[in-house]
Formats: C-alpha cells, sequence, structure tokens
C-alpha cells in the first residue's frame, strides 16, 4: 500500500446533542470512532491518514460541555470550552491568572479561539517520529525511534521516560497542575474524577496514550478548585517563535505567600517529560523560606536532579534549572 | 482472529510487529477450556486398577528427587516466570502500571537461572533422565489415557507427560529468552544506551514475534503445569519439589526401579527418621492408593 | 499636468483581488471534465522502482488513467524528471494518478503497491567526500567532463573524494587546505596578506538549507485544445515560463497559452518552468482531458526545492585599522539531488563586501539524497552575508574598532572591481546606505548599550552590508494605445506577488504624460501577447523593465509626434504629450490620444505595429504581429546599454535582547536602508524590505530542514516545524529608508530591491546575536537551546559542520 498525505479520507460524522448521546456512539462504536474537540490535533492525523477512523463524533454542538461556571468557590470549565474564552474570562484572569497566561501561550490566535482546554490537555504527542506514523512504541510497534543514537531528539524528553522520550506538549497543562485542577472523566460508570497529576500518564504504565482518557471515555470538565485562587504565579514557557511553537520547555508555579515567606507552593514544567512535572521536592524545599538567591539556586539544581538526556537535547537542564529558578525567584 | 500485527517501516515497507493480542486471549481460553475440561473429565473417568509390585530390596523409605540446589532453581524460576507473565499479560487485560522494568529484572532473573540449570544439568544431574524422548513410552501413555483399563507405563525419574511439558518449556523458554537478551538492547540502562538498529526492523518483527508466540505459549504451559501440580492424585509430586523427596510407596506405584535406580542406600538428606510419610500423605488427601495411582 | 508617477504610492491593480479572493491563482480554474492528479513519492531517500502493480488503482471506479516515468522527458544524468523511477530523495514523485475526484485519486494511490529496492544514501556532503562514503547516486558522486576528454565527449560520473589527510584537518577543526576544489580562482596573493595581517581569524560557520515554503504550492493545470497547450501554473515569470512550459513539452512557444495572473510567491523556486508543470501537461495529452495537479503543503516540502546549505572554513586578515586584506573562502555546497550552485554568487559577494584585495576562494558542491535545492531569494549572497558578518565584527571587537566603523571601512566604492572576472558596478552607494541608516537607526547611542546587561537580558547591536543582483538589459516593452485613448502596457513579466507588475509602466506614463488611471496593464495570459521579457529572479525586473517600458514608451511617443505633426501640421519637435492628448507646445492644436490610436491604424506601417523594428527579440514578434491594427504601438528593444553589472545594496542595523537564562532573542529594533537607485513605488520599496529582511530573520533564527540519520527521512516537513518566523518574531520598530540616488546608467535610474534585503536581515540578527554572547555561534538558525548550550558552556549535541539537526 502506497502513501500519501494531505487528503483527509472519508469519515461518518455524528454530532450529538449531549454527553450521553456522545458516550452512547462511542460505545456502539468501539474502535471506529474517534473524539473530535477543536480538531487541532486529529486533523493532522486524519491528513496524514495515519489515523482513520470510519466514524468521528464531534463534540461541538454539546452544550453542557461549554462555558465556564463557578462552582464549589472555584470554576468549573467544560472541556469544549475554547482557549480564548479561558484567556479572556474575567475571573480566570483576576483568580487564576497562570491558566490565563498558560492558555494565551497556546500557539496563535486562530488556533485558540477554536482549540478547546479539554483539547489541549487531552492532545497527543508530537513526537515527529510518531506523528509521520512510524512504528514506534506509542504506536504499537517495538522501538522508539527518537531514543535512538543518531536520532532527533532536541524536542524529547530528560525525564520520565520509559522506553518512549516523547514529551507532553501541552502548555495549559502545567498551569492546571499548579493550581491542583480535577478532571472529570466520564466512560462506562459513573464519572470520575482525576487529579491533574493522575489524569496525565506516563509511558511505564501506558506508552499508546498520554492521559487516562481511554477510547470511549470523555473527559467533561476541568475543576478549579478555590484553594490557589489569588496565589502568586508564574508562568514562563520557552519556544523557538514568538508564537506557533510548543514549548522546549516550559514553567508553571503557584505560591501561597504571607509575609513574604511561602507557605505553599505548587510548581509545574511542561515540555521535559511525557507528562507535566510536578517538582514535589523543590517545593518543599522552598516553602518556608523568602525565596532568597540561594533557596533559587537550589531550587534549580534540585529540579533537574536524575535527568537523563539525550543526543540532542541536553540543553533543556539548564533550560529547566533556569525555568525553576526564575520561578522561585518570582516569590522574592 | 488475527495472528499478527504488522505495520508499515519507516520507509512504508510492510513488516512485522509481533503477534496479535488476540493469541493472548486465545491461550486464556484454550487453558482454560482444557482445564475445566480435564478436571471434569477426570472425575468422570472410572478409577483403575493398580498392580501390586514386588517391592524390591534397598529402597529407601524416602526417595530424593529433587536436590536443594534444583528446589532453589525451579522455584526462582518460577516466580521469575510468574512476574514475567503477569507483567506481560495483565496490562493488557485492563490493569496497567509500570511493568516494562519489572519484567526485564525478572527476564535477567529467570536468563541467570536458566543458565545455571542448563549448566547443573549437563554436570551434576542426570542429564539424560529428562533429554529423551521414550517414544514407547509415550505411546503406553497414550493409550492409557484413552482407556484406563491399559496400565500406565512404570517411568524412569520423569514420566513421558514430564519430559514432554519439559520439552514444550526448553523450547519455548529458550525462544523467549533468547529474544528477551535481544531486547536488552533496546533499554535504556546505567550499562548502555538503546540501539534499536542493532538489527532491521524486520528482523526485529520476527524477534518479538517469536517472543509473543513463545510468551503465548507459556500461558498455556505454566496454567497447566500449576494445575496439574496441584490436582490431588499429583500433590505427592509438588510436595517433592518442596520437600525434596518422594515415599517409597509412591515411588514403587509409579516408577520402574530399573530405570530410576535408587538402591544406592544413601537416604535422601532432607528425609527425617521415622514416620512412614506415604501413608500421612494419603491420609492427608483422603484417597486410596488405588485411586490416586489410578488418576495417572 | 499629469501627475508625477515614479516616486509616488500608487494602489497595484490587483490588490482588490486579492483581498476579497476573487483573484483566481490556478487552482481556480476548473474547466469542463477536469479531472485531478495525485502523486504517489517515494518513502526512501534513495531507490529503485522494482515493480508496480497498480491493478487495483485502476480498476476502482472513477480512476481514469496513471502516469508513469517512462512517459515524461527525462535526460542522462542527475537531471531531474517529474516523475522517476530511481528517486533521488524521499518525497521525490514516481508517477501520478487521474481520477474524477481527489479524494479517488488518493485512495488510488493508496492502493498501489510499489516494491522499491532501498540503494544507499547520502545526507552530507562531508559524508559524500570522505574515502568510502557513499554517494548519492550509484554511479558516484561527480558528474563532468572527464580531464582528458575529447571534442564531444559528454560529461560522465565519477567518484569525486578527499584524501585521508583532509579529512584530518577537518575532524581536527581545521580547513582542508590541500583538498581538491571543483571551482576555485584567486585575486592577489592571500597567504602574503595572512603573513602581514595584523588580525587573523579562523572559523567554521554552518548555514542550514530551509525551504522555500512560498503560501501558494505550485498547483497546476492543464488541457490541450486545437493542439495548443492551455497551462495554468503558478510561477514567478511569464513569457519565459511559456517559453520553458514549451520546451518541457517538446512544442513551439507559439503554441502554449499561458496563464498564470497570480503567484501567491516562489522566492525563487518557480522562477520559470517547473517540473510538476510537465505533469498535467503530458497526462492531460494521454487521456485527453483537463488534469489539475494541486501540491499540497506536504509535498511543497520536497518538490517546492530549498536553498542549499554551506558548510564553509574561512580564514580573514585585518590590518589594525579594521580593513580586511585578505580571505580564505573554502565553501563545501549542499547540491540537493539534481545540483546547485550557490557557491559561486558566495564566493563573488564575500570579495564585494570585504574588497580584500587578496582573496582565494574553493568551493565543492556535493550530490546529496535531499530535496532539489534551488535559488533561494539572495541565492549564495544571503547565506555569505549571514554567515561573514559576524566575523567581521568579531575582529572589530578585538580590533576594538567600532563595528560600523568596520563595515564602513571595508564597504566598496563605486569603482570596485570583485569577483573571479573583476566586475564593475553601475552604482555603489553601499557606504551612503550605511551611513544613513547608521543614523535613523542612531547607530552612537546604540552603541552605548552594547552588551548592557540588565537582569537576565543583555543587549547586543549588530550591523551588515547585503548586496545582491539587481538589474539586467536588452529586453522588449510592447505597448498599445488604442481608441479609447487608454494606453495598454503589455507586460511578459510574472505577477509573482511584488508590485514590479505594474510599477515597471509608469515610465512610459510618464513618458507619454497619462495619469495612471489612464493606464491599463496587461498581464498574466500570454494569449493577449507578452514581449520577450527577463525571468523574475535575481531582482532584476524593476530595472530591466523600466528600462523596457521606457524604451517602448519613447517609441509611441516619438511616432505620437509623428502623427501630431502629419495630421496637424509643423515637425514633431513643436509637440507635447500630456494628459492623454498631444499638442502644440505652447497651447494650440491637438488631438486626443483616442485620435492618435485611430489615426495609426489608418495609418498603418509602423504606428501600428505592422512594420516592427529589426532589432526585436524573434519572441516578441508573434505577439507585436498579433496586436497591429489595435492603436497605436510602442514596441522597441532596450538599446539603453551600460557597463557593469547592475547591485543593490542594503544596509541592516539591528538591536536584540538575548535573555541569558533561556537562550531567547527578541529583536528590538531594525532598521533596513537601501541603494537601490531611484525609488518607484515607496510603500512597495518599504514592503519589499521589510519582507526580505524577515525571510532572512527567519532564515537566521528559527527555519531549518531536518533528517532522520538513519533513514533519510525529511521531519521538518509541516510549516510548524518547517519554522518560518510569525508576526510575533518580528520587532514592532522597523524602519526602512532609502538612498535614492539615480543608478546612472539606466533611463529610470531604478535598480531592484528583491533580493538584498533577505542577507541584510540575517546578518544584522547573526551580528547582534553575536554582540550579545561576545563569542559567534557560526551556525543557524540560533534557536535559543544552541545559544543556551554556548552560553551554559555545555557540549554542544552536534559536530561544528553538522548539518539538518533538530
Amino acid at each position: 500500500m502506497a502513501i500519501i498525505r494531505d487528503m483527509i479520507p472519508a469519515f461518518e460524522l455524528f454530532q450529538p446533542n449531549t454527553v450521553d448521546d456522545a458516550l452512547a456512539l462511542l460505545d456502539e462504536h468501539r474502535d471506529e470512532a474517534w473524539v473530535l474537540a477543536g480538531g487541532l490535533d486529529s486533523y493532522d492525523w486524519f491528513k496524514d491518514r495515519i489515523k482513520r477512523p470510519a466514524v468521528v463524533v464531534d463534540l461541538g454542538g454539546i452544550e453542557e460541555l461549554h462555558g465556564i461556571t463557578e462552582e464549589q468557590g472555584g470554576l468549573t470549565i467544560g472541556a469544549m470550552t475554547s482557549l480564548t474564552e479561558v484567556v479572556n474570562h474575567a475571573r480566570v484572569q483576576s483568580d487564576y491568572s497562570v491558566l490565563a497566561t498558560a492558555a494565551e501561550h497556546v500557539a496563535t490566535p486562530q488556533i485558540r479561539n477554536q482549540g478547546t482546554l479539554g483539547g489541549n490537555i487531552a492532545q497527543d504527542t508530537r513526537c515527529w517520529y510518531y506523528r509521520s506514523g512510524w512504528p514506534c512504541y506509542r504506536a504499537g510497534g517495538n522501538t522508539c525511534y527518537a531514543a535512538a543514537p543518531k536520532a532527533m531528539n532536541r524536542e524529547h524528553a530528560i525525564m520520565g521516560a520509559s522506553r518512549c522520550v516523547a514529551v507532553s506538549p501541552s502548555d495549559t497543562a502545567p498551569a492546571l497542575v499548579a493550581l491542583d485542577a480535577k478532571m472529570t472523566v466520564r466512560g462506562g460508570g459513573s464519572p470520575k474524577v482525576h487529579d491533574a497529576e493522575d489524569f496525565f500518564i506516563g509511558p511505564a504504565i501506558d506508552i499508546t496514550r498520554m492521559t487516562v482518557v481511554k477510547p470511549g471515555d470523555l473527559l467533561t470538565a476541568i475543576h478549579i478548585p478555590a484553594a490557589w485562587a489569588n496565589a502568586q504565579f508564574y508562568y514562563e514557557k520557552v519556544r523557538d517563535r514568538g508564537s506557533w511553537d510548543f514549548q522546549l520547555v516550559s514553567v508553571a508555579a503557584a505560591f501561597q505567600v504571607s509575609g513574604g515567606t511561602i507557605t505553599d507552593a505548587r510548581i509545574s514544567v511542561g515540555g521535559v517529560a511525557p507528562y507535566p512535572v510536578r517538582l514535589e521536592r523543590v517545593e518543599r524545599l522552598v516553602t518556608g523560606t523568602t525565596g532568597g538567591e540561594s533557596v533559587v539556586n537550589e531550587a534549580g539544581e534540585l529540579s533537574v536532579q536524575g535527568a537523563r538526556v539525550l543526543r540532542h537535547n541536553d540543553y533543556k537542564i539548564p533550560m529547566m534549572r533556569n525555568l525553576v529558578r526564575r520561578a522561585v525567584r518570582s516569590v522574592a | 482472529m488475527d495472528l499478527w500485527r504488522r505495520a508499515a517501516d519507516p520507509w512504508g515497507q510492510d513488516v512485522l510487529i509481533g503477534v496479535s493480542w488476540d493469541l493472548m486471549w486465545a491461550a486464556i481460553w484454550v487453558a482454560a477450556a482444557f482445564l475445566i475440561g480435564h478436571f471434569v473429565w477426570i472425575k468422570f473417568r472410572p478409577s483403575e486398577a493398580h498392580e501390586a509390585t514386588e517391592v524390591p530390596a534397598g529402597i529407601p523409605e524416602r526417595i530424593q528427587r529433587h536436590s536443594l540446589a534444583s528446589r532453589v532453581f525451579h522455584w526462582t524460576m518460577s516466580a521469575s516466570m510468574l512476574v514475567l507473565l503477569v507483567t506481560a499479560f495483565v496490562p493488557m487485560l485492563g490493569l496497567q502500571f509500570a511493568w516494562v522494568e519489572i519484567h526485564w529484572i525478572a527476564g535477567v532473573v529467570l536468563t541467570a537461572t536458566i543458565i545455571y540449570h542448563i549448566i547443573h544439568s549437563i554436570g551434576w544431574q542426570d542429564f539424560w533422565s529428562m533429554f529423551q524422548i521414550g517414544f514407547s513410552e509415550g505411546v503406553a501413555h497414550l493409550k492409557h489415557i484413552m482407556s484406563p483399563k491399559a496400565p500406565a507405563p512404570k517411568a524412569g525419574k520423569y514420566p513421558f507427560d514430564h519430559r514432554m511439558f519439559h520439552h514444550a518449556n526448553v523450547v519455548v523458554g529458550l525462544g523467549v529468552i533468547a529474544t528477551g537478551v535481544l531486547m536488552m538492547v533496546r533499554i535504556d540502562t546505567p550499562l548502555w544506551a538503546p540501539n534499536p538498529y542493532m538489527l532491521a526492523d524486520s528482523t526485529w518483527g520476527v524477534v518479538y514475534v517469536i517472543h509473543g508466540l513463545c510468551g503465548v505459549s507459556l500461558i498455556l504451559l505454566t496454567a497447566s503445569h500449576i494445575y496439574f501440580a496441584l490436582r490431588p492424585e499429583k500433590m505427592w509430586i509438588t510436595w517433592s519439589m518442596i520437600r525434596g523427596w518422594v515415599d517409597r510407596d509412591h515411588y514403587l506405584a509409579h516408577h520402574d526401579p530399573a530405570k530410576w535406580v535408587v538402591t544406592n542406600g544413601a537416604a535422601p538428606p532432607s528425609v527425617t527418621e521415622g514416620t512412614p510419610r506415604a501413608a500421612e500423605t494419603a491420609e492427608a488427601e483422603g484417597a486410596s492408593p488405588e485411586a490416586r495411582s489410578a488418576s495417572e | 499636468m499629469a501627475e508625477k508617477l515614479i516616486g509616488t504610492d500608487i494602489a497595484p491593480p490587483d490588490l482588490i483581488a486579492k483581498i476579497t479572493g476573487r483573484a483566481r491563482y490556478s487552482e481556480d480554474f476548473r474547466p469542463d471534465n477536469m479531472v485531478f492528479a495525485k502523486l504517489l513519492l517515494s518513502p526512501m531517500p534513495h531507490c529503485r522502482v522494482r515493480e508496480v502493480d497498480a491493478t487495483r488503482a485502476l480498476a476502482m471506479e472513477g480512476v481514469i488513467g496513471i502516469l508513469r516515468a517512462e512517459e515524461v522527458p527525462s535526460r542522462e544524468g542527475p537531471r531531474e524528471a517529474c516523475l522517476t523511477d530511481e528517486p533521488h530523495y524521499e518525497g521525490e514523485p514516481v508517477l501520478a494518478i487521474a481520477a474524477i475526484t481527489e479524494e479517488i485519486a488518493a485512495d488510488a494511490i493508496e492502493a498501489i503497491d510499489v516494491d522499491f529496492e532501498p540503494l544507499p544514501f547520502v545526507l552530507d556532503p562531508l559524508d559524500s567526500l570522505r574515502p568510502g562514503g557513499p554517494t548519492a547516486y550509484t554511479d558516484g558522486n561527480r558528474f563532468a567532463r572527464a580531464p582528458d576528454a575529447e571534442q564531444g565527449d559528454g560529461p560522465v560520473w565519477s567518484d569525486f573524494k578527499w584524501t585521508e589527510a583532509d579529512f584530518a584537518e577537518i575532524d581536527a577543526g581545521r580547513m582542508p587546505s590541500d583538498a581538491v576544489a571543483i571551482s576555485n580562482w584567486d585575486k592577489g596573493d592571500v597567504d602574503a596578506a595572512f603573513a602581514e595581517a595584523d588580525l587573523i581569524l579562523e572559523e567554521e560557520i554552518v548555514h542550514q538549507s530551509v525551504t522555500h515554503h512560498p503560501m501558494e504550492p505550485r498547483t497546476n493545470m492543464a488541457y490541450w485544445e486545437n493542439g495548443k497547450l492551455f497551462a495554468h501554473v503558478s510561477t514567478q515569470s511569464a513569457q519565459r515560463t511559456k517559453a520553458a512550459v514549451a520546451g518541457a513539452v517538446g512544442i513551439d512557444q507559439e503554441d502554449v497559452v499561458l496563464i498564470a495572473p497570480y503567484c501567491g510567491g516562489g522566492f525563487g523556486s518557480k522562477i520559470a518552468g517547473t517540473t510538476p508543470m510537465q505533469i498535467p501537461a503530458i497526462f492531460s495529452r494521454k487521456i485527453n482531458r483537463p488534469v489539475m495537479l494541486r501540491i499540497t503543503r506536504y509535498e511543497e516540502n520536497y518538490v517546492g526545492r530549498a536553498r542549499p546549505g554551506f558548510q564553509t572554513w574561512v580564514k580573514m586578515g585585518f590590518r589594525s585599522d579594521g580593513k580586511c586584506i585578505g580571505i580564505d573562502l573554502f565553501i563545501v555546497e549542499e547540491g540537493g539531488a539534481y545540483g546547485s550552485g550557490d557557491n559561486g554568487t558566495a564566493g563573488a559577494i564575500a570579495d564585494l563586501i570585504y574588497t580584500p584585495e587578496n582573496m582565494r576562494f574553493r568551493a565543492v558542491s556535493m550530490y546529496t539524497n535531499t530535496p532539489p535545492k534551488a535559488a533561494q531569494r539572495g541565492p549564495g549572497g544571503a547565506q555569505i552575508v549571514s554567515m561573514l558578518e559576524p566575523i567581521l565584527a568579531k575582529a572589530g571587537r578585538e580590533l576594538e574598532v567600532d563595528a560600523l566603523q568596520m563595515r564602513l571601512i571595508n564597504a566598496p566604492d563605486p569603482d570596485v572591481a570583485f569577483g573571479p572576472r573583476g566586475s564593475t558596478l553601475t552604482s555603489v552607494h553601499a557606504k551612503e546606505a550605511l551611513e544613513q541608516g547608521a543614523e535613523l537607526f542612531d547607530w552612537a547611542g546604540k552603541q552605548a548599550l552594547s552588551g548592557r546587561r540588565e537582569g537576565t537580558k543583555v543587549t547586543g547591536i549588530g550591523v551588515a552590508l547585503s548586496p545582491y543582483t539587481a538589474g539586467s538589459r536588452g529586453f522588449d516593452g510592447l505597448m498599445v494605445i488604442r481608441p479609447d485613448g487608454k494606453l495598454y502596457v503589455h507586460q511578459g513579466i510574472g505577477n509573482l506577488g511584488t508590485h514590479s507588475i505594474s510599477d515597471t509602466a509608469r515610465p512610459a506614463a510618464e513618458i507619454l504624460g497619462l495619469n495612471w488611471d489612464q493606464v491599463e496593464i496587461v498581464w498574466g495570459d500570454s494569449s493577449r501577447g507578452m514581449p520577450r521579457s527577463s525571468v523574475q529572479a535575481g531582482s532584476q525586473t524593476t530595472h530591466a523593465h523600466t528600462r523596457a517600458n521606457h524604451a517602448a514608451a519613447t517609441d509611441a511617443a516619438r511616432k505620437i509626434r509623428q502623427i501630431a505633426a502629419q495630421s496637424l501640421g509643423g515637425s514633431p519637435g513643436d509637440y507635447v504629450l500630456d494628459n492623454g492628448r498631444v499638442f502644440r507646445r505652447g497651447g494650440g492644436a491637438g488631438m486626443s490620444f483616442a485620435q492618435v490610436a485611430e489615426r495609426a491604424i489608418q495609418m498603418g506601417g509602423e504606428y501600428d505595429g505592422h512594420e516592427l523594428p529589426d532589432d526585436i527579440h524573434r519572441e516578441t514578434v508573434p505577439a507585436a504581429t498579433m496586436l497591429a491594427g489595435e492603436g497605436l504601438m510602442g514596441v522597441a528593444k532596450d538599446n539603453y546599454g551600460g557597463r557593469g553589472g547592475v547591485y543593490t545594496f542594503v544596509a541592516g542595523f539591528a538591536q536584540v535582547e538575548l535573555d541569558v537564562e533561556t537562550g531567547v532573542v527578541d529583536i528590538k529594533e531594525f532598521v533596513g536602508v537601501t541603494d537601490c537607485g531611484t525609488v518607484v513605488h515607496p510603500r512597495s520599496l518599504g514592503a519589499q524590505l521589510f519582507g526580505g529582511c524577515i525571510q532572512g530573520m527567519g532564515m537566521a533564527m528559527t527555519q531549518k530542514w531536518v533528517y532522520d540519520p538513519k533513514y533519510g527521512v525529511a521531519f521538518a516537513n509541516r510549516l510548524y516545524t518547517a519554522r518560518p518566523p510569525g508576526f510575533l518574531d518580528i520587532p514592532l520598530n522597523m524602519k526602512w529608508a532609502a538612498v535614492g540616488i539615480a543608478d546612472p546608467q539606466t533611463p529610470v535610474g531604478a535598480k531592484g530591491i528583491g533580493e538584498p534585503p533577505v542577507g541584510a536581515g540575517a546578518a544584522a540578527l547573526t551580528t547582534a546575536i553575536a554582540d550579545a554572547m561576545g563569542t559567534c555561534l557560526c551556525r543557524t538558525p540560533l534557536t535559543p537551546d544552541i545559544i543556551l548550550s554556548e552560553l551554559e558552556g555545555r557540549d554542544p549535541a552536534f559536530g561544528r559542520l553538522d548539518q539538518h539537526v533538530g
């Protein structure tokens, strides 16, 4: 069979109005069905004719998945809420600005208008070996081409690798980890709520998917609890260009500060592992300090301990270290 | 049901990736069917007469079947094998956890035990007691299975079915280990970095297929092995893998003293004086010697 | 008084069509019965087709036919064919399928089984030069006439290798001084110059290949009618493309009708004919239906070409006052699957901007199994400027001479003679451009900021000089004043996305005293008549066609005066042309141009084009003949002559802020000042200058090719992985200006502008970043990882001369 790209193969499109209808469709069509949110991830696969679902279930018409509501003192964001809406929402900006900043760093305005928050965190990795349709572990095969001796892996992981060295590409994921967000996933049984950290799984657990969302499941909502509202936030994303690109490394942090002292911290780094890395040891290190320069340096060094580099991504160590330092330094 | 998984390699050529996971399900179903079928079949099988044989002189009360070294080998090997099977298949059955490291570490343990066993069995054990086909014994065994009236053959140390099981495991085990060792080249360890290009993609496909076929075969082999080991009429053999010895009654009931020679005088070191174990075990099982021997 | 047109801003005639989407590109034409073609591309960097089984594909409903390599023209040796059975790069088209819909054609491609035999491949030219190394072609890596060739012998294959000793030097980080070069030239005595130099700098520099990625992929559609080929193509040129298409398909030029009113960019990859154009032409002849070949963005990566990369060694010697007195330059060029020759221009331009007087230039261009390389906006020039300007700045730092001063002292004067043939130029105002730019940029004030550190940000200031060819001579102009009184300028040039399509007609309007609303530009359809024109490449169009149209308008003006004198009395010299009328100077009898046109038709002869000048090109004759009798014809060849080459200079200045903790570079300000002669259209000039500089910035900072070395397969093959610069990559603070001194050797005084800005944008950045870092990284693109790695003193991820890494 010869290969051709840039021509989406035909599929049957369903546009259900409710989550229940969508789940019923997914259950009926099993592994022939594909869930479509904003399409920014899906269409790339379809155009390359690598993923070819017979059935596409478009969530765009499901009202209950759209919108941001206040709930339990925090915010509940429907999975299909556009990134632009998240960026512009008054309460996201005032109380949870790290999420607004992170969402604003996604790609380009056009992509943010169409892309959804749920889609952004559930998106598949962008390792170009995998995205080219090569039969790697993540694709069900036997190899990680990116971890081969001379492979092109400047964008790949320096930690958390387990056979697969691809990274989590989501910009909002580290911010949601820093906010202790909770993701609601509906599938066969009753809805399950996952802590953000547990929502993203690594290749050690399941090498074929990035999150707990299994085929047949739907991510329905992201809840931001009140706990980190109005904390001191820091977000930075380093990328090749001023827009469009996924991160080389990014950091999202939230600090509870009282009288100049850090009473609690959440620090999460993107682009260095197959999932957003939560730096718990660093959080413990900085808690109780004022974020002075010596803590800043220690935090940076601690964050990259145990990193294992590939041929081309050694720079991610100083980059990650420096971003963590800047996050902690921002408190002082 | 698919047998293989295929994919297009980076150059668009069709290559094997591995066996289909359908085979895992097939192995599980076949194993379940075989075990349940056997259980039912045995229940309805009439018991058979047991030929009394004269007791030759010089047979000790307890006959050593497995030395301490052999038993340590067996249990280490089987523990690693079980870990390998669980880490290989349980995630595919739905319970996901970080399995890869445990799997290859257990694989290293298994490989070490097998290497030990090969050396030990050649140099220190009675190699030919296991490594023979024994065609006529096999025919007699088969006839006995077909009809309880046909007498069960009296075996050497390792009866026909044990030997065939072991042969199957040798093939499948060496297959899975050899391919597993090759696969170690793809792991990132402190000693080396992954090098998937040591072999061509199509060659790796064959390696993974062999690994997969052997692996699913091992589901079947291991399941049946554990089943038979727990069968009441076989428990006396199972105990021997724990305690090291079989008692004289069982020995005489099932084995040919000419083939499994034990009259060199020395009692198995693990035997303590006194109590005739055979009767005790028989009582524990609640079955008559006749019924027990008939179940072979 | 008719308005002055040269030097003013006038909206181009196609602006509204482009903004509203009414502009029709080749993919917008859909004749009846048209079918779609889709390509099957090579999955391997080098392979041979052993067998093709297309039975399932051809049996599919809606599939019309298949086109194979043996059905298309091919030539011996390393020559690109539009389809091939021995692909030499991953992504090369092997065959085409035509079907009634594109979806069916794509499904049909998948239904084809091709047995490819993999062959050895090479991605890096140095690997091909290494003894025992792979070659891109099975027959060797050099195709040239043998040293002992006799008369009439053609080129042959050979294995061109350097020696182990050469590679010992290379691997030790030195220029392989004894390595054999394929091109070379010398001037002066470079070794003596080095002996007396006060400072010598030696560097290894890599400039990576980048894909053109015009916004419009090269979609083409063609059909045959009554023996003529109608070709709707995406191309930079027009009349010359028509000639190229005719040649490629093997028919007479006049049997081709070229329709190409719009082109969404080409940057050198669509100069005239392109290989994909052949496919619809040949396929439609075979199946007797119009064939549309829509090239996708994915395919555009491959068949759309790329700028060749350079791996370079350079040694430069300087006097203590900053004057460069010697250059030893050795370039290894990545020739791609079909070869390229950017290195020649690179060497000449190095000589031009450093004026060393002593120079040794050597180069080899090696075939590699990578997409074909083609000229890309400033081929050779953009690369060499981007590569060497930071070395000049480094010399300035070491000699403690101000960077601008370094630039000025080494810049050419009007009497410069450079390159292998000691070429001279018609006008050189490089120093004026530098000085004007320095003022606009506030060089003195900015220099105080150089190296300043604030928090984690370090400021860097850079200046660069980028020249490129900008003119040519000897083409024809053709225009008709019709009985409606309007001037119809028939352009044989392409509308490649600049404004030269209409701006080059302004001199004609001015000479004839017409307001712009009395002028119609006729373009985009060769059946309306196109004179012999230049290709739209080398930034030559503005120069060449202001001249050609000037000549034709002068011819028309002469004829108008003669007609007026004959009709109204007096002598031609008594008459003036203004506002669409010809009348006696000082007032008095006159005629409208409408009347002149009718009179011309009555008079016939040369007035209405029935008699043509002897010296116009034979390719102009059919067009002029067709238009004969339609009105007052102005047709003439540009005989204005001139000595020396025509070059435009752009001086680029940049201020950057480099974050030392992340490697991210923020461009704070950019200034580009050009010496391009007379400014014809200021707003357009600004757009070209900014556009070119931005392209250069992308080349310097973000864009590259990446290949997996094991499989030879490309990865940066999507726009988002190729990383062309986006809107947020360019500084808000960008300014441009022009020196504006007319070139004395051309009537309008205008030189071109398309290409020189690319080198200026790139080099201003590479020098500014080197200034901020205090060191030259000698590599592009300068992405944050490379910069940070250097700042942190970490081992670089790849060899100094490695390309295509990412």
